[in-house]
C-alpha cells in the first residue's frame, strides 16, 4: 500500500525535480532518491507544499575517501503515510557550498548550522549563519565530522567572540542566565532581551555538554555502540538504544521476535512513565505547589525502583542488545509490574486531582507560554509540545514500531499550546502509558527475547524514528566496517529548543522556568 | 528594665526556631522527613565561620548594608512586646519601626543594585515594586489599631487592649489583623508572594536581592531576615491580640504570658506552612490584587473605628 502512494509521489514530482534526480527505489516505507544538490530546494520545497511533509533529518557525510565529495542527506516524512521519503545529494568534487534550505522550509535552520560547524559545508542563503555547536574557542578550519580529524584530536582553544542577537530600544536590557545554573540542571545559556518584566526576545545558547557522540559511534563497534546510545540523553535511555538497535537491525535484515519487541515496549512505556511524572512534578514545583510536586516525585521514585526491580537500573540501561533484549521478563516481573501499575494508577488520580482543582495552580499555566499551531508546524516541533499545540502526530502511531502496531492506543491532542495544554496532554499520556503496558504485557508470546544479528553489510543507510518521553528522535545510520560509518543523531529536543523561543514571547520573565519546565527538554541530547 | 531586656533577646534567640518550624511542618506536610528545626542555627553556624566573597565592581554600599540591615532589625525588635506589655518605648513608636524596616528594605535593594548582576537589579525592581503596596497597607493597619487604643506605641497598644479584656473587641481589630496578615506574608517573601524554597533566580524577589552575598556577610542577612518574621509575627499576637500577655512585673504573669506568646507564634508559623503548602506562587503581575484588598482591609479598619465608634 504505501509502496504504491510512494510511486505516486514519485510520479507527482514536479519536472524541474525530476529533470535532477539520477536514481530512485522504493524498499518497503522508503523512497530513496539520488539527487543533484539544486534539486533540494524544490524538492524539500514541494513535499512540505504539496505533503505537508516534515523534515525528519538534514546531515551530511564525509565520502571523499570514496567518491571524493561530501554528501547531503535530507529525510522527510509525508503528511499521514508510514514512509519516509530519503534525498542523497552528492555534492560536486571539492564543493562546499549548496543552496540553503532555511528560506524554503524553515526547521531546516539549525541542522544546516550543524553541517556548517561538523563539515565545513556552508549553506548559501541561510539567514543566520552563525555557529551553533561549536564555541568561539575551536579553531577555524577544523570539522569534527570530517574524516580527516582524528577522533581524540585535541585542537588548541583560541580567543574569539559569539554574538548574540541584539535587541534595542529604550529600556530594552539583557539578562543572561547560565550557562551554570542555580539548581542541579545541564548547561546552557539563555540570553533575555527584556523591557521591565515581559520578555522580547530570548536566544538559547547550547553546546556545553557536547560530547561528540557521533564521531565517537563511527569507531565504536555495534554491540557498545548500544551502550553509547544510551548515554546520548540519560533519562531516554531505552528510546535511544532502542532507534540505534533498530536502525542496526534493520541494515543487517534482522528480524527481532515478538516477545522482544513487547519487552521493547514495556521498558519504552516504564521510561516515558517516569519521565512523564517527573515532568508534571517539575511543573507543580515551579509554580510552588510543593505538596502536589512531592506526591509527583514521589510517583516518580516508585517508578524507578519497579525500573531496578526489573532490570537492575533505575534508568533502565543496559535493557536492549542488538537483536532483541538482554533478559526475558519472568512471570513474577510481570506481576510486579501489574501491581505497581495498580498502585501507580489510584496514586496517579488523586494527583491529577488535586493538581487541576487547585484554582491558584492553573491560574498560573493557562495562557502561559503559547505556542501557536502555526508556529509548532513550521518549526516541526514533535512529542508532547506538538500534540499540546494540537499537531497530532505521534511516531508510535504514524510510524509503528516494536510491538505498537498490534496495541491500541489514543494520542491525547489539546489545542491551548499553553504550559496547561503540555501538562494535560502528559498526563493522559501518562494514562496511555499504563494501558499499553498492559496489553504489552497481556499480548506477549512466548518465545525467544533474542535474534541472531548477522553480518551488517557495508554501504547501505538505515534511519529509524523512535517516540521518546520527549518526541520523535531519528538514528540515522550508514554502515561502515563493524560500526557506523556515519551516524547520524536527532533528539527531540533539537526540534523544540527553537519553539521554546518563540513560547516564552511575551511572557514576563519569572514565567521563563514554569515555560521551559513545561518544555523540559534535554541538553546533552541536544549538543551531542 | 531587665524583662524588656529579657524579651529583646527572646526575640532574637528564637527567630531561627521559627524558621525551623516552618520549615519542618511544611516536610511533613510534602511527606517529607526535612532538617531538624534546628538546622538554621546551624546554617547560620556554618555560615558565620566562611569568609565572604565580594564583588570587584561592588562599593562600600555592598559591605555595610548586611550591617544596616541587622542594626535596623535589632532596633525594631527593641520595640515590640513579646511576654510584657512594655517595651524600650521611649526609643519610639510604631513609625519608627516601620520605618526601620523600610530602611532594611532600601539599603538591600540599593545593595543588589550596586554588584551589577542582572538578578539583583530584577529583585530589586520586583521589591520596590510590592512594597509601593505593602507599606501604606502595614502603616494602615498599625494606625487601625493605634485609633483604638489611642496611642501609637506598641507596648501601650498592648497594655491598652489586653487590660481592657474584650471591650476593645471591634470589627476593626479583625480586619486590621487581617490586613496586616497578609502584609507579613508579603514583607516576608513568603507564599504567595515569593517562593522561600526556589532555586530559581529568574522569579526570585527577595532572594534575587542576596544571590551577591556568600558567608558572614550572607549569614547576617539571613539573620536579619528570620528576625523581621518573629517581629511580624510578634507583632501579629501581641499587638492585634495581646491577651495572655502580662501587664506588670509579676513572676508567674510573665511566665504565662512567655509561654502563650510561644504558643501563639506557633500556631501562626504553622498557619504560614499550611499556606505554603495549599497554594501555588501567583504571578507576579496579579500581586497587586491580593494586596490591594489588604490595603481595602486596612482602610476598612480605619472607617469602621469611625463609623462604629469604640468606647
Amino acid at each position: 500500500m504505501s509502496g504504491e502512494g510512494l510511486r505516486s509521489i514519485v510520479r507527482q514530482l514536479p519536472s524541474e525535480v525530476m529533470v535532477r534526480i539520477d536514481r530512485h527505489e522504493i524498499e518497503g516505507r522508503d523512497l530513496r532518491l539520488v539527487i543533484r544538490p539544486d534539486g533540494l530546494v524544490p524538492l524539500a520545497g514541494h513535499l512540505r507544499k504539496e505533503l505537508g511533509a516534515r523534515l525528519v533529518t538534514l546531515h551530511a557525510t564525509d565520502d571523499r575517501a570514496l567518491e571524493g565529495c561530501f554528501k547531503l542527506h535530507l529525510v522527510m516524512a509525508p503528511q499521514g503515510m508510514d514512509a519516509l521519503v530519503s534525498a542523497t545529494a552528492p555534492l560536486g568534487l571539492g564543493e562546499w557550498r549548496y543552496e540553503s534550505l532555511t528560506p524554503t522550509i524553515n526547521d531546516a535552520d539549525w541542522y544546516e548550522r550543524e553541517i556548517q560547524d561538523m563539515f565545513g559545508l556552508v549553506a548559501i542563503g541561510h539567514p543566520d549563519p552563525r555557529p551553533l555547536v561549536l564555541h568561539e574557542d575551536w579553531p577555524e578550519g577544523k570539522y569534527p565530522l570530517r574524516k580527516d580529524f582524528l577522533t581524540g584530536e585535541r585542537p588548541p582553544r583560541v580567543k574569539g567572540e559569539y554574538h548574540f542577537t541584539k535587541v534595542e530600544g529604550e529600556g530594552v536590557y539583557e539578562i543572561p542566565v547560565g550557562p551554570v545554573h542555580a539548581g542541579v540542571i545541564e548547561p546552557g545559556h539563555f540570553r533575555f532581551s527584556v523591557a521591565g518584566e515581559p520578555i522580547i526576545n530570548l536566544e538559547v545558547r547550547l553546546g556545553y555538554v557536547h560530547r561528540g557522540v557521533e564521531k565517537l559511534s563511527e569507531s565504536t563497534p555495534y554491540p557498545k555502540g548500544v551502550h553509547l546510545a544510551e548515554r546520548i540523553s540519560g533519562d531516554n535511555s531505552v528510546a535511544h538504544s532502542t532507534a540505534y538497535c533498530q536502525a542496526v537491525e534493520a541494515l543487517a535484515s534482522c528480524q527481532v521476535p515478538e516477545r522482544a519487541e513487547h519487552i521493547r515496549v514495556v521498558m519504552l512505556e516504564l521510561e516515558r512513565l517516569y519521565n512523564l511524572f517527573g515532568d508534571i512534578a517539575g511543573i507543580a514545583l515551579d509554580t510552588a505547589l510543593s505538596v502536589a510536586a512531592a506526591c509527583g516525585y514521589l510517583l516518580r521514585e516508585k517508578a524507578m525502583n519497579l525500573n531496578e526491580c526489573l532490570t537492575g537500573s533505575r534508568l533502565l540501561r543496559s535493557v536492549n542488545v542488538l537483536g532483541g533484549v538482554r533478559k526475558d521478563l519472568t512471570p513474577n516481573d510481570r506481576e510486579k509490574v501489574l501491581a505497581t501499575m495498580v498502585k501507580l494508577k489510584l496514586e496517579f488520580d488523586d494527583l491529577v486531582t488535586l493538581m487541576l482543582s487547585s484554582p491558584s495552580m492553573m491560574d498560573r499555566v493557562e495562557t502561559t507560554g503559547r505556542l501557536t499551531r502555526e508556529m509548532a508546524v513550521d518549526l516541526n516541533v514533535v512529542g508532547p509540545a506538538a500534540r499540546a499545540s494540537g499537531v497530532d502526530r505521534d511516531v508510535r502511531r504514524d510510524h509503528p514500531y516494536a510491538a505498537y502496531g498490534n496495541l491500541n492506543f489514543l494520542v491525547p491532542t489539546q489545542s491551548g499550546g499553553d504550559v496547561a495544554a503540555r501538562m494535560r496532554v502528559k498526563m493522559d499520556e501518562v494514562r496511555e502509558s499504563f494501558s499499553l503496558i498492559d496489553q504489552a504485557l497481556d499480548g506477549m508470546p512466548a518465545g525467544p527475547v533474542r535474534a541472531k544479528l548477522g553480518s551488517v553489510p557495508q554501504g547501505h543507510a538505515a534511519c529509524s524514528l523512535v517516540e521518546s518521553p520527549r518526541g520523535e528522535i531519528v538514528h540515522w545510520i550508514m554502515a561502515g566496517r563493524g560500526a557506523p560509518a556515519r551516524h547520524k543523531v536527532r533528539d527531540a529536543s533539537f526540534c523544540n529548543w527553537l519553539a521554546m523561543e518563540q513560547a516564552v514571547l511575551g511572557n514576563i520573565v519569572p514565567d521563563f522556568p514554569l515555560i521551559n519546565k513545561s518544555f523540559n527538554l534535554s541538553y546533552a541530547g541536544n549538543d551531542l | 528594665m531587665i524583662l524588656e531586656l529579657v524579651q529583646f533577646l527572646l526575640i532574637l534567640a528564637i527567630a531561627p526556631l521559627v524558621t525551623g518550624v516552618i520549615r519542618k511542618a511544611k516536610a511533613l506536610m510534602q511527606s517529607r522527613r526535612g532538617p531538624s528545626v534546628l538546622q538554621p542555627y546551624r546554617d547560620l553556624g556554618k555560615l558565620l565561620s566562611k569568609g565572604s566573597v565580594v564583588s570587584n565592581d561592588a562599593s562600600w554600599l555592598f559591605t555595610i548594608t548586611p550591617y544596616v540591615c541587622i542594626a535596623a532589625v535589632t532596633v525594631a525588635a527593641l520595640l515590640v512586646p513579646v511576654m510584657y506589655a512594655g517595651t524600650f518605648g521611649f526609643l519610639g513608636d510604631l513609625i519608627v519601626l516601620i520605618y526601620l524596616l523600610a530602611m532594611m528594605r532600601f539599603f538591600m535593594a540599593l545593595a543588589a543594585l550596586d554588584t551589577g548582576s542582572a538578578f539583583g537589579g530584577m529583585g530589586s525592581s520586583r521589591e520596590m515594586y510590592i512594597s509601593s503596596i505593602v507599606e501604606p497597607t502595614m502603616l494602615l493597619s498599625i494606625f487601625a489599631m493605634a485609633l483604638v487604643a489611642g496611642t501609637t506605641s506598641l507596648a501601650s497598644i498592648s497594655q491598652n487592649i489586653a487590660s481592657s479584656g474584650l471591650d476593645l473587641v471591634s470589627p476593626a481589630l479583625f480586619l486590621a489583623a487581617a490586613a496586616f496578615f497578609i502584609a507579613t506574608l508579603a514583607e516576608n517573601a513568603r507564599l504567595p508572594f515569593d517562593n522561600p524554597s526556589t532555586h530559581l533566580e529568574l522569579t526570585m524577589i527577595h532572594e534575587a536581592m542576596l544571590l551577591e552575598y556568600s558567608g558572614k556577610q550572607l549569614a547576617l542577612m539571613e539573620m536579619a531576615s528570620m528576625t523581621k518574621l518573629v517581629i511580624f509575627l510578634a507583632i501579629l499576637s501581641n499587638v492585634f491580640f495581646p491577651w495572655g500577655i502580662a501587664t506588670g512585673a509579676e513572676p508567674l504573669a510573665v511566665l504565662v504570658g512567655a509561654l502563650l506568646f510561644l504558643a501563639k507564634i506557633t500556631l501562626l508559623a504553622l498557619v504560614i506552612a499550611m499556606i505554603e503548602s495549599s497554594i501555588s506562587k501567583m504571578r507576579l503581575f496579579r500581586l497587586p490584587n491580593l494586596l490591594t484588598v489588604a490595603f481595602m482591609l486596612a482602610l476598612l479598619a480605619v472607617v469602621s473605628y469611625y463609623i462604629l465608634g469604640v468606647a
